[in-house]
C-alpha cells in the first residue's frame, strides 16, 4: 500500500513537472513571410480596388458578412451575428456581435457601422477614382447611390435600406472594401469624407488611422514599394480563431522566378501566386508544396467586336468555337491547372450552368463556315505583348496556338500585338480590335460581375464599344435579375440571360484557369480560395 | 575653384530645363493612358474623363508643361498616380537602398577591378593577363539580369550561402531610421543584422558591379602599361628604386587619372544598372520603383526620377572634374 502511495505521489509529481516544462504548442509563433505579386496601393479598405491591397486588408479589417474560407460564394456572418431581408427586398437588418473592439480599443457597435456606410454613400467626388467597388455595387454615390440609408436600430442592430431591391447585395458586402473600420481612426486619419485629397488622408497612406479594424491581425507598418507588416491581435473577439503566427510580412515580389527562388531558399513561406511554368519545379522540390485552390474564379475568352465582319456573323463565331483545340491549350500553357470553359463565368459562380459549349471539331467548324456565307475570312487578331494574366499565362504562345487552329479551318489571321497598358486595353475598349485575347477575374461570385460588368452589360443604355454586342432581351434579363426580390426570381432571370448569351455566342470562352499558390512544406492550415479570400490566422508554421 | 564650381552649376540649368522638356514630351507621346493604369479593366469613359480632369491631363500640353515646371521649381515633384504617395516621400524612402547598392557595387568593382588591372599589366601577355581579359569581356557581355539570376540560383538556392532577395531578412522586422541599413543596424547595436545586411548586399553588388569591374580592370591595365613605358619610370628603375616604390610612386600615381574618370562615369552607369539589379533582387530602391512606374504609366514618378537622376549625374561629373584637379596638380581651372 505504501509503495502504491509513493508511486501515486511520484506519478502526480511527474505530471506536474511535465505540465510545468511543456512548451507552447508548436503551432504558435513565428513570422510568416508572404510574397505578393505587387505592393499594396493604399491602407484604407474603402479606397482600394486592387487584389494586393485587398489580400492584406482582409486579414485586418472585417465586414458584416464574409465568405466561408475556401468558398467564393458561400456567405457567412462575421461582425453581424445574423441578418434578414424585409419582404420588399429593400431593408436588410443586421444583428451585430457584442463585445467586439477595434484595434484602437474603441467599441464596435451599430454607430460604427452607420458611420462606415454613411461614408460609403458620400465619398467625395475627388476620391471616387479610388472607390470603384463602392460605385459599382451601389450604382454611384449620394443621390445616385442605391444605398438609401444606414440607421442604428439599437446599439447592436443596424438597418441598411436600399432604394431598389438588389439580389447581389449580401454577396457584394463580403468584398473587403466594405470592411468596417474604427470611426475614431477614420476621423484621425481624415478618412471621414472631410478630406478630398487622397494624399492627405493619412489613414490611406499608412500613417495615423491606417487599417484599424477588428480582425485577427493588426496593422503595423507599410514600407511603400517593399512590404507591409501586420501582427497578431491577441484580443481578437473570435477566440477560437486567434492567429497562430505572431506576425506576417507581405513582400512585393514582382519577379515570378524570384518567388520560387525565395521559397526554395527559405526566405519566403508562401507565394500567393506562381506562374504555371514554375509548377513542375515546385512539385519536384520536396521542401515545397504546390497549393491548388480548387475551383476557378476567372474566364479567359477570345473576344470579338460585332462591328467587324466576319465575326459579326454568329455562325462564324460558332465556327471559331469549334476550331479551338482546348485540351492542347490547357495542357501546354496552363500546365493542366485550368478547365475548359463551360460558360462565360466559372462554375463556382452563383447560378452558373453548363452551357454545352462547342468542343474541338474541325469538320464542324468548316461546315459552319460554309453555312455562314462569308467569303472573306480575314480576321485582325490581337494579343498583349508585355504581360501575363492569371487567366492568360502566355499570351503570345496561346495566340499562336489559336491562330494555327483558325488557319487550319480556313481563316486568314492578321497577327497584331500591343503593350497591355500602352494601347491594348485602350484600343480593345474603344472598339478598335476585331478579335483579341482577354479575360476577367471575378470580384464577387455573382453572375452580374462576369456577364454584365465584365462582358456584355450595356454602357449608358447602349451596347458597349468594346464588344458592340446588341441584345436588348439579355440586358433586360440581367437588369431584372439584379432587381429581383427573391432568390428564385434572380435565378430564373440569370438562367435566361445565360441561355440568351449561349444562343448568340458573342465571344468564345476558352478556359477557367486555377492560379496556384506555393509554400514551404512547413506551412500548414492554409485554405486556398479561387477568390483569394484566404484567412491567414488559420495558418501555422510547423518549424522545429 | 569655387568660381569654376559655380559656373558649372549655372551651366547645368539649361541642361535640366532641356531635359525636362524632352522628358515631358517623350512620356506623353508614349502609347497608352494613365487612366488604364489607375482604373484598369474597370474604367468607363466617364470615369476616365473625370480622372484626366483631376490629373490636369485635359489641359493643353504647353499648359501641362508650365504647371509641371512651376511645381518642380517650387520643389513639388508630384505624386504617384497609382498610390498617391508624394514623389519626395517615396524617393527618400527608396534612395538609401539605391545608394547602398551603388556603393556596394562600386566597392566591389574598384576593389577587385584595379588590382586585377594592375596584375594584368604586370603580366602582359601572360596567362593571368589572358584570364583577366577574358573575365573582363565576360563581365561586359553578360546582361545584369542573367548574371543576377545565375548568382541567385547558384549561391542562394543550390549552395544556400547567401540570401536571394531583399535588403534584410524580412523576419527581423527591423525599423530603419536613415534607410541606410548598414548604418541603422550598427547604431541599433544589432551586429547580427549588420552581418545580415552585408550578406544581402553581396550578390546584387557583384551583379551590378560586374560591368564597371570589367571596364575599370581594362582601363587600369591600359593606363598602367602606358605609364610603365614612360621615360621617368625607366629613370626611376635605373636609379635603383625598389619595384614597389616605382609602382606606387611613379606608375600608379600617374595612372590614376584615366581610372578616376572612368570610375566617375561608372556611377551614372551604376544608377542605370540598378534598375535591372533591383528588379531581379527585389531590392527596394529607386530602380525597381521606376520600372514599376514605367509599366504603370505613372508620369510624375518617371519624370521626376529621371530629372533627379540627371541632377545626380551632373553633380557626380562635377565631383570627378574637381577630383582631377586634386589628383593632378598640373591641372588648374581658371
Amino acid at each position: 500500500m505504501k509503495n502504491l502511495r509513493i508511486g501515486a505521489i511520484l506519478g502526480a509529481l511527474l505530471m506536474v513537472a511535465a505540465a510545468c516544462t511543456s512548451t507552447p504548442s508548436a503551432k504558435e509563433g513565428g513570422t510568416l513571410i508572404v510574397a505578393l505579386p505587387g505592393d499594396i496601393v493604399r491602407t484604407d479598405t474603402a479606397l482600394t480596388d486592387d487584389s494586393n491591397s485587398s489580400y492584406v486588408i482582409q486579414q485586418v479589417v472585417e465586414g458584416l458578412v464574409g465568405l466561408e474560407p475556401g468558398s467564393t460564394s458561400k456567405v457567412v456572418p462575421v461582425l453581424a451575428e445574423s441578418y434578414e431581408m424585409s419582404a420588399d427586398g429593400l431593408t436588410y437588418t443586421f444583428k451585430l456581435r457584442s463585445g467586439v473592439k477595434f484595434h484602437d480599443g474603441t467599441d464596435f457597435n451599430a454607430d460604427a457601422v452607420v458611420f462606415n456606410y454613411n461614408r460609403f454613400i458620400n465619398i467625395p467626388t475627388e476620391l471616387q477614382d479610388y472607390t470603384y467597388y463602392i460605385g459599382a455595387v451601389f450604382g454611384g454615390y449620394g443621390e445616385t447611390s442605391n444605398l438609401e440609408s444606414a440607421t442604428a436600430v439599437d446599439a447592436s442592430t443596424v438597418a441598411i435600406k436600399l432604394k431598389k431591391p438588389s439580389s447581389n447585395f449580401i454577396l457584394t458586402q463580403t468584398l473587403p472594401v466594405f470592411g468596417i473600420q474604427s470611426p475614431t481612426a477614420l476621423v484621425l486619419g481624415k478618412g471621414d469624407n472631410t478630406e478630398s485629397d487622397v494624399t492627405k488622408i493619412t489613414g490611406a497612406q499608412g500613417g495615423a488611422g491606417a487599417m484599424v479594424g477588428t480582425g485577427p491581425f493588426k496593422f503595423v507598418k507599410w514600407t511603400v514599394g517593399d512590404s507591409v507588416e501586420i501582427e497578431k491581435n491577441a484580443t481578437y473577439w473570435d477566440t477560437a480563431h486567434l492567429a497562430h503566427v505572431d506576425a506576417i510580412v507581405f513582400k512585393a515580389v514582382a519577379e515570378e522566378a524570384q518567388r520560387v527562388n525565395g521559397l526554395a531558399a527559405g526566405e519566403i513561406d508562401l507565394a500567393q501566386t506562381i506562374a504555371p511554368v514554375d509548377a513542375a519545379t515546385i512539385a519536384a522540390n520536396k521542401d515545397l508544396q504546390l497549393i491548388d485552390r480548387g475551383s476557378s474564379f476567372n474566364t479567359f475568352q477570345i473576344s470579338m467586336n460585332h462591328n467587324y465582319a466576319p465575326v459579326s456573323n454568329p455562325k462564324i463565331r460558332e465556327a471559331i468555337a469549334y476550331a479551338i483545340d482546348y485540351d492542347y491549350l490547357i495542357e501546354t500553357f496552363y500546365a493542366g491547372a485550368a478547365v475548359k470553359a463551360t460558360n462565360w463565368m466559372p462554375a463556382g459562380v452563383l447560378y452558373a450552368k453548363d452551357l454545352n459549349l462547342p468542343t474541338y471539331d474541325v469538320e464542324k467548324a468548316k461546315a459552319l463556315i460554309a453555312e455562314s456565307g462569308e467569303t472573306d475570312l480575314t480576321i485582325d487578331f490581337w494579343y498583349p505583348n508585355d504581360v501575363t494574366r492569371p487567366y492568360m499565362p502566355d499570351p503570345k504562345g496561346i495566340f499562336e496556338a489559336i491562330t494555327a487552329n483558325l488557319e487550319a479551318v480556313g481563316f486568314t489571321i492578321v497577327p497584331n500585338n500591343a503593350p497591355w497598358r500602352g494601347g491594348y486595353l485602350d484600343d480593345e475598349y474603344a472598339g478598335k480590335y476585331e478579335m483579341w485575347l482577354l479575360g476577367w477575374t471575378g470580384d464577387w461570385a455573382g453572375p452580374d460581375n462576369f456577364l454584365k460588368t465584365a462582358f456584355f452589360g450595356y454602357v449608358d443604355g447602349a451596347p458597349s464599344t468594346e464588344f458592340a454586342y446588341k441584345n436588348d432581351a439579355l440586358e433586360a434579363a440581367m437588369n431584372a435579375a439584379l432587381a429581383a426580390g427573391t432568390e428564385a426570381e434572380a435565378k430564373t432571370q440569370w438562367e435566361l440571360a445565360q441561355d440568351l448569351i449561349r444562343a448568340d455566342m458573342p465571344t468564345v470562352p476558352v478556359a477557367n484557369s486555377k492560379p496556384q499558390a506555393a509554400a514551404t512544406i512547413n506551412l500548414k492550415g492554409f485554405i486556398g480560395s479561387a477568390g483569394l479570400n484566404e484567412p491567414l490566422n488559420l495558418v501555422w508554421l510547423d518549424r522545429p | 575653384m569655387g568660381r569654376y564650381i559655380v559656373r558649372r552649376l549655372i551651366a547645368a540649368i539649361p541642361v535640366l530645363i532641356g531635359l525636362s522638356i524632352l522628358l515631358f514630351a517623350y512620356i506623353r507621346i508614349l502609347p497608352g493612358d494613365p487612366c488604364v493604369a489607375i482604373l484598369g479593366q474597370h474604367r468607363t469613359p466617364e470615369a476616365c474623363a473625370a480622372l484626366r480632369a483631376n490629373l490636369g491631363l485635359d489641359l493643353p500640353l504647353w499648359e501641362q508643361y508650365l504647371t509641371y515646371l512651376g511645381k518642380t521649381l517650387s520643389g513639388d515633384l508630384g505624386s504617384s498616380v497609382v498610390n498617391s504617395q508624394p514623389f519626395i516621400t517615396e524617393f527618400l524612402t527608396r534612395f538609401p537602398g539605391t545608394i547602398e547598392l551603388t556603393l556596394g557595387a562600386l566597392i566591389f568593382s574598384i576593389g577587385v577591378g584595379i588590382p586585377l588591372g594592375r596584375l594584368a599589366a604586370r603580366k602582359v601577355g601572360g596567362w593571368a593577363d589572358g584570364l583577366i581579359t577574358g573575365v573582363s569581356l565576360f563581365g561586359v557581355s553578360i546582361p545584369v539580369f542573367v548574371l543576377g539570376l545565375a548568382l541567385v540560383v547558384i549561391f542562394g538556392v543550390f549552395l544556400g550561402w547567401l540570401p536571394t532577395q531583399g535588403r534584410i531578412d524580412a523576419r527581423a522586422r527591423f525599423d530603419a531610421t536613415s534607410g541606410i541599413l548598414l548604418i541603422d543596424t550598427l547604431f541599433a547595436g544589432r551586429l547580427d543584422l549588420f552581418v545580415d545586411v552585408v550578406r544581402h548586399l553581396i550578390l546584387p553588388s557583384i551583379a551590378l558591379g560586374s560591368i564597371p569591374l570589367a571596364i575599370i580592370a581594362r582601363i587600369t591595365r591600359a593606363s598602367v602599361i602606358e605609364v610603365a613605358n614612360e621615360d621617368y619610370v625607366r629613370t626611376a628603375r635605373s636609379k635603383g628604386l625598389k619595384e614597389k616604390m616605382v609602382d606606387n610612386r611613379h606608375v600608379m600615381r600617374n595612372a590614376w587619372l584615366p581610372v578616376t574618370t572612368v570610375v566617375g562615369l561608372q556611377v551614372g552607369g551604376l544608377l542605370g544598372g540598378a534598375v535591372l539589379t533591383e528588379t531581379v533582387f527585389v531590392w527596394n530602391g529607386v530602380g525597381r520603383w521606376v520600372v514599376d512606374a514605367i509599366e504603370n504609366h505613372d508620369y510624375p514618378i518617371v519624370q521626376s526620377t529621371i530629372l533627379v537622376f540627371a541632377l545626380i549625374f551632373l553633380v557626380v561629373n562635377l565631383i570627378v572634374d574637381v577630383g582631377y584637379a586634386l589628383l593632378n596638380p598640373k591641372i588648374r581651372y581658371q
